[in-house]
Formats: structure tokens, C-alpha cells, sequence
């Protein structure tokens, strides 16, 4: 099971983000490198519109979502590459939403660890995926 | 309801609009591909059926959706969503 563990300097400030690469799934695009937040309140993944509209995806279907500020907003849904630090790529149909702040891009939802085993380890500052 | 989706499936959930009951019938809660107005067919997982209009079609918007009387909502708690 290929495991993946990130310290960062402050796991409760920070989150557990890690870089991950976007591409589509036939790699014809140029990966977006982007900051990712692993989110267990998010169904599934989200890629902000502007890093889909760089790598010029269309969309595959569409989903109807709720957040805490609106509900049934009916948003598109990509086929997404998303490659992990170590090298391990996951293919998962995304949420394109606008998302707020610079930094984070992509929202890692329950559809991908939906297999792997998630450890968050506050005490060291470390969280680790398997899968 | 807010609806942020315009034009570049319209087509293909009207066609999925006109053939819902049938679906419903034959393929109840399995994922169908869509392009235009044609059903291309229906699949196990929503994943089967991406790659499946990607082969056909190329990258290029087509409608994979779950065959489901009623379409429920996904829950995001994150207030980072723009939506």
C-alpha cells in the first residue's frame, strides 16, 4: 500500500494540504501544480473553475451542491488526473467551483480516500495517506 | 433553485429530460452517457462512463449522469466554495 506522510510546521493552523498536480486523464494537458486541502466535509473534490479553465477541460455532467451559503446550486463536473507528491494518481469526476482565497485550489473530498486509510497525527504535525 | 450551469450541457439534459422515465425502467441507478441528443449508453460506475465519452468524443462537454428519480444534493462544509 503506497503511503504518503506530510509534515507541515503547523498541522491545526494549516490543515492537511499537500501540492498536487492536475491534469486530464489522457495527460494531453500541461499539469497545474496547486495547493490541495484534504476536506472530510467535502462529498467529493472540488478544482477551482480557473485552474479547470487552464487546463482547458470540458465538462462531463453536472451536480447539484449545497454549502454553508447556498443550497442546490447546480454546478459542472470534470474527469480529473490528480497526482500525488509521491507519484500515486487518482482519476476522480471533480466539482468545478469558484473558490475562495489564493492559496488552496482543490478540495481532496471523501471520493478519493474513499479506499485509503487517512491518519491525522496532530501531536507530530504529520498526516499520512495510503492507499 | 440557483442554476450556474448554461449552456454547454443544455442539450444533453434536455435529452436526458425527454428519456428519463425509460431510463428509470431500464436502468435505475447506473450512470448514462450522453452527447447531444443521443444516449450512448449506460454504465456501472460515473468513472466507466467518463472515460467511455472521452474515448468517443475527446475532451469536449458531454453528460454523464446517474439515472435517479430524484437527484440529491452533495454537501460541502467548507466555506472556501465561492458558490
Amino acid at each position: 500500500m503506497p503511503g504518503l506522510t506530510v509534515q507541515l510546521a503547523d498541522l491545526q493552523v494549516e490543515g492537511p494540504r499537500l501540492e498536487v498536480r492536475l491534469t486530464d486523464t489522457a495527460g494531453a494537458a500541461s499539469p497545474a501544480a496547486v495547493d490541495a486541502l484534504i476536506d472530510t466535509g467535502a462529498t467529493v473534490t472540488v478544482v477551482a473553475n480557473r485552474v479547470l479553465k487552464r487546463l482547458g477541460l470540458g465538462p462531463v455532467g453536472t451536480a447539484l451542491v449545497h454549502t454553508p451559503s447556498a443550497t442546490n446550486v447546480r454546478c459542472h463536473k470534470y474527469l480529473v488526473r490528480l497526482v500525488l507528491p509521491n507519484g500515486v494518481g487518482l482519476e476522480t469526476v471533480a466539482i468545478g467551483t469558484p473558490l475562495r482565497g489564493q492559496r488552496i485550489q482543490c478540495l481532496i473530498g471523501r471520493d478519493l480516500p474513499k479506499n485509503a486509510v487517512f491518519i491525522y497525527t496532530g501531536q507530530t504535525n504529520t498526516f499520512t495517506l495510503s492507499f | 433553485m440557483k442554476d450556474t450551469v448554461s449552456s454547454p450541457l443544455k442539450k444533453e439534459l434536455r435529452t436526458y429530460a425527454v428519456h428519463k422515465s425509460e431510463l428509470l425502467r431500464r436502468a435505475r441507478g447506473k450512470y448514462v452517457l450522453i452527447k447531444g441528443s443521443r444516449i450512448i449508453g449506460t454504465f456501472e460506475s460515473e468513472l466507466d462512463a467518463a472515460h467511455q465519452g472521452y474515448e468517443r468524443f475527446g475532451n469536449v462537454p458531454f453528460l454523464v449522469k446517474q439515472v435517479v428519480e430524484v437527484e440529491v444534493p452533495l454537501d460541502f462544509t467548507s466555506s472556501l466554495l465561492g458558490v
